[in-house]
């Protein structure tokens, strides 16, 4: 829980600095990308909030992976409770608000189905939210040692940080693909569940309706035989 | 604790910005995490109870915990242990697959909470975002240059990590893909056997039937 910020040991001095001076960084500053993957049951409704500054960038995206028809309605409101987005009965959704200062909150919605829970995926990219970059990056002045060559440094940090970017895009690039592929995988294995039930279910109806219709023809038979004599 | 806990006070108060939810007292929220094997994941909460008094969510609840459980991907249970208002919980994946992370309140005192709604503060951290490279830095006495360059190994190492549990994943995929194929093939043939049989079958027996009663 944070404990060893606080032990006084000299060992521990230099991290100690850190967090009196940055609180942030001992308390938890939550990443400016997220995503969650959660179920929701059936016949329920689970929202959440999402705090943003004035001029930010909100972009939502969801997906649903598992569960009968694979959708779901989404609802996206301000924090005036204006309505912003209103979806019903999609299967992924992409979303990109410019924000308000205030609590955003969505809402996905399962109480149209009553039998089905859905698996849903959903993130998060934050976009501009201004003082929480420049947090982030403070911790660059608490490094031990200097470079040598400054000159060429520049160049070096230049590139590596262009680099450091697009692994973060590759990365969630990689995100993306395993949420589709989750869900196609998931589509296949209730597809092979149900080939092999309603195979064993019309060999049973096909082995029973032969068999009544054998021993009904037999039976007008032998009735007619009794009434005879 | 002194200054530095009400500098973080402060700042939790001025609000963090992440993603929150509400809770209601028995209820469990899970999430799934799907994860390559032999990779960290951190989780941070916060909760803030609703005062009914004051209409205002409260900025720390002391004496309330929640309960974590995660399972890996057999069920098996990986960690299942119970934490303060605040709480930061970690484990390692040693399979790759879907890791179910839930939470819940041990609230017992129900006149506490009654109507109540826990306001949760949520933050997963997976793979080289769990490293705190603050704490890295001061221990290998890193550079700029040299922490950036760490920074860019991780990330790659964790990229290549989810590409080899891809490849498992599509390998599975495509065997159940396969299979399905297999079996609609093979149930279809048999079907259409069984079908001739019975008609065979039906007509031998009806026949015999009719001949033995001297219908025919």
């Amino acid at each position: 829980m944070g404990d060893k910020i606080w032990l006084p040991c000299p060992a521990f001095l230099l991290a100690t600095l850190f967090s009196v001076l940055l609180p942030g960084a001992a308390a938890f500053t939550p990443s400016l990308d997220s995503d969650f993957t959660f179920t929701l049951p059936a016949g329920q409704k689970e929202c959440f909030y999402q705090p943003m500054p004035l001029k930010a960038s909100l972009e939502i995206e969801y997906q649903v992976l598992d569960g009968a028809g694979l959708d779901i309605d989404f609802h996206l409101a301000s924090p005036e409770g204006r309505t912003l987005v209103f979806e019903q009965r999609k299967s992924d959704g992409v979303h990109t608000v410019e924000t308000e200062d205030g609590d955003y909150m969505f809402c996905f919605d399962n109480t149209f189905s009553t039998i089905s829970e859905k698996v849903i995926f959903f993130e998060l990219i934050l976009d501009n939210m201004g003082e929480q970059e420049q947090e982030q990056e403070d911790w660059k002045k608490y490094i031990t040692g200097t470079d040598m060559l400054d000159m060429k440094l520049e160049d070096i940090l230049e590139s590596i940080n262009s680099i450091k970017a697009r692994l973060s895009k590759s990365g969630h690039i990689q995100t993306l693909l395993r949420a589709f592929e989750a869900r196609d995988r998931n589509i296949q294995e209730s597809n092979f569940d149900r080939v092999n039930f309603w195979s064993m279910v019309n060999l049973v109806v096909m082995v029973v309706v032969s068999a009544i219709q054998v021993y009904m023809l037999k039976s007008l038979f032998e009735d007619k035989r009794k009434s005879r004599t | 604790m002194g200054r530095p806990a009400l500098l973080l006070l402060a700042l939790c108060a001025a609000g963090a910005r992440g993603l929150y939810f509400h809770i209601g007292e028995t209820e469990k929220r899970c999430f799934i995490e799907e994860i390559p094997d032999e990779t960290m994941v951190i989780g941070n909460y916060r909760t803030q109870m609703w005062d009914k008094q004051k209409e205002v969510f409260l900025p720390s609840t002391p004496g309330l915990g929640m309960h974590v459980e995660v399972k890996d991907p057999e069920g098996k249970v990986v960690l299942s242990r119970q934490y303060g208002s605040d709480g930061r919980f970690t484990f390692t994946s040693h399979t790759p697959g879907d890791h179910q992370i839930c939470l819940h309140s041990n609230s017992t005192r129900m006149a506490l909470f009654a109507g109540g709604r826990l306001r949760v503060h949520l933050d997963i951290q997976v793979g080289e975002h769990a490293n705190n490279y603050p704490e890295i830095a001061a221990k290998d006495k890193l550079t700029e240059l040299q922490l950036r360059a760490r920074q860019l190994l991780d990330q790659v190492e964790q990229i290549q990590k989810e590409q080899d549990y891809q490849r498992y994943r599509e390998e599975r995929f495509r065997l159940t893909s396969e299979s399905t194929n297999q079996r609609v093939l093979w149930w279809s043939i048999a079907q259409t056997v069984i079908l001739i049989l019975t008609g065979i079958w039906q007509m031998r027996h009806l026949k015999s039937f009719f001949e033995a009663k001297k219908l025919v």
